[in-house]
């Protein structure tokens, strides 16, 4: 429950059920690769808001003009958003109504977070692939943003691309690892 | 199909979908490209991710992840409990200056921090157990805590208020501006409610003393030497200048909203580094990872909440509605009142990012032809959100509340917050009444609006 970006203290983030075999090894594999986006965005958070400072002293003791930081803060904040939607999905931590869990068995809650999953990995699925046609169109040609420094727009579009990709990758095994366990009860 | 037809199946599917327990972001997502795949030419399809990006890719709303950050450095630092023995020391003198004090310190700790439940943890820790020893009611000192939380999402820099200005095409820092008088008029109500209940506390245990001679600890009289009173200074003085400083970077004109929110944010950690000594790796990696945590979770939904109203306002469904409500000739205040009930009831289920951008298209047509001002409705929108903090079924700062003093029984939280449910009621009446609480501000720093 932070709707509004809080969490509450003592209510520690969901650790993911722990999983043996192939799926075990898949998920300590996705847990390490999301140890090291977790760090490569924080420097990305930094980065940006060190940018955007930048971007203000420019302007004000250099007279400089701001032209290319507003976009490169944007690409990076995109990229770190985007790349730790599947940390985040690891801890269950994307907000969701559970109104409905009080009224179920648990054997049909069982099924409704199946379906749930199933549905959301779809969503992502979709939109994992139409991110990677984006970002093939913008490769082949040689899209760049409407800005005056007009960086490349492969770069976020990759981004976002391997970011879902990540994300379906966490989403579908955690539906593996859930019908292993219901396989086995 | 009729636009009704499918605008009631449009609802009915997100509904279903939410309400089956799918992520928010996901379940907009998801009803968003099923319907724009029975309804809309298929080339739509192939622009989905395009259109998400084009809409997130706004350096303003990528703005939200660093004043996260900079809310995160502060919260989880003992910032708050400083600010807090600071207010305390200065103003004990005060009848019921100790109540005074906690509202002050929610208040600008809120500024500092941006969220409400961050607030109430931070102030509350150290403030519920310091009103309780002082013999303060224990649903008193919740309640004071609870409401005083509130003022998070109203005083700048406010997430929610990010958002309405995106879906309002409202100026920003007019918005932020319009908060202020507003928060200090909630400011007010609380501390005098403070002083009132703190009188009326006071009366009881001295007629029970008088009566009985059973001491009470409200009673007691408590002195501060003035190098008490001094030696916190140099821990909180930075904090609020960072405040002032970050504030006056925005209105003088030297920096945008976003430049203002990676500033603070890179200030607040160089803060943090100096005065509690956090900077090692190790220390910061709390804080960054729980920022990317809240921050992406809410970017989901907005990205996904954007792509929701593309798709709403593409099958003429947002205008539709819109039309509809203004078609029905209500009278203004009527409409008002429905559509700020509507607010309450989705509060219920929904944070109040996707409230704000899956309601906008369709609220705020009917409000501008009613003739309010889309800046004021603004502010009053979000004190209504801020409202469902602080009463059931929802009450997120109730429960911040249970956490921090699990021994308060939980009737006894709701009843304290009671009052400030009807303050923050009567300071809607009030901005109703009198708009210029909110829109003076603005109009003083920035000039009348040319067009609204």
């Amino acid at each position: 429950m932070s709707a509004h970006g809080f969490e509450l203290p003592g209510a520690a983030p969901a650790t993911p059920e722990r999983a043996g075999g192939v799926l075990g090894a898949a998920q300590r594999a996705l847990a390490a690769l999301n140890t090291t986006i977790m760090l490569l965005s924080s420097l990305a958070l930094i980065g940006a808001s060190l940018i955007l400072s930048y971007s203000v002293l420019a302007r004000y003791y250099f007279k400089a003009a701001t032209y290319w930081q507003d976009e490169a803060a944007v690409f990076l904040l995109v990229g770190a958003t985007f790349m730790t939607a599947a940390y985040v999905q690891s801890r269950r931590g994307h907000v969701a109504i559970d109104a409905a869990v009080g009224f179920l068995s648990p054997a049909a809650n069982r099924i409704r977070l199946f379906v749930v999953d199933g549905a959301s990995l779809l969503f992502c699925a979709f939109f994992s692939w139409k991110s990677w046609t984006l970002f093939h169109e913008a490769w082949e040609d040689g899209q760049v943003t409407s800005s005056t420094w007009g960086p490349p727009l492969w770069i976020p579009y990759s981004v976002m691309a391997a970011g879902m990709t990540l994300l379906c990758m966490q989403l579908a095994l955690q539906i593996l690892i859930a019908s292993q366990k219901s396989e086995r009860a | 199909m009729s636009t009704l037809s499918v605008g009631l199946l449009y609802g009915g599917a997100t509904l279903f979908a939410m309400f089956a327990g799918m992520p928010i972001a996901f379940a907009l997502g998801a009803v968003a490209v099923v319907f724009m795949y029975f309804f809309m030419p298929a080339a739509s399809l192939d622009t989905v991710t395009q259109n998400v990006f084009e809409e997130m890719a706004s350096i303003t709303l990528l703005s939200i992840p660093l004043f996260i950050l900079k809310g995160a450095a502060i919260g989880k630092s003992r910032a708050g409990q400083d600010l807090y023995s600071a207010l305390h020391a200065w103003m004990h003198r005060v009848p019921g200056g100790l109540g005074i004090a906690n509202v002050f310190a929610c208040a600008l700790f809120a500024a500092m921090a941006g969220s409400s439940p961050a607030t109430c943890s931070a102030i509350g820790s150290a403030g519920i157990p310091e009103m309780r020893k002082r013999g303060y009611s224990p649903g008193f000192a919740a309640g004071l805590i609870a409401a005083g939380g509130t003022l998070g999402i109203l005083l700048p820099p406010s997430i929610t208020m990010i958002l309405y200005a995106v879906a309002s095409e409202q100026s920003l820092g007019r918005l932020f501006l319009a908060g202020i008088g507003p928060g200090f008029l909630l400011v007010m109500l609380f501390s005098t409610y403070a002083v009132f209940r703190f009188q009326q506390e006071y009366q009881a245990a001295r007629t029970e003393f008088d009566r009985s001679g059973q001491e009470h600890e409200i009673l007691r009289e408590h002195h501060y030497t003035m190098a008490q009173k001094f030696s916190v200074l140099p821990r909180v003085l930075p904090f609020v200048l960072l405040l002032t400083g970050v504030m006056f970077a925005l209105y003088g004109g030297f920096a945008t909203p976003s430049e203002t929110a990676g500033l603070g944010g890179l200030l607040a950690l160089a803060l943090i580094a100096v005065i509690y000594g956090v900077w090692k790796p190790a220390d910061l990696e709390p804080i960054l990872s729980s920022t990317l945590r809240e921050s992406t979770m809410l970017m989901m939904i907005i990205g996904m909440s954007l792509l929701y109203s593309y798709v709403m306002s593409y099958l003429h469904i947002s205008q539709g509605a819109a039309q509809a409500i203004v078609a029905m000739q209500l009278d203004k205040w009527l409409l008002l009142a429905t559509i700020l009930m509507l607010v309450v009831i989705l509060g219920f289920f929904l944070p109040p990012v996707s409230i704000i951008l899956m309601t906008a298209p369709i609220i705020l047509p009917p409000i501008r032809a009613a003739g309010f001002d889309l800046i004021w409705f603004g502010v009053v929108m979000t004190i209504v959100m801020e409202l469902g903090l602080i009463h059931p079924p929802v009450g997120l700062n109730i429960f911040v509340i249970r956490n921090i003093a699990p021994d308060i029984p939980l009737k006894e939280v709701i009843y304290g917050t009671l009052p400030f449910v009807v303050l923050m009621i009567g300071a809607v009446l009030l901005l109703c009444l009198a708009p210029a609480i909110s829109t003076y501000l603005p109009d003083l720093i920035m000039g009348l609006p040319s067009t609204r």
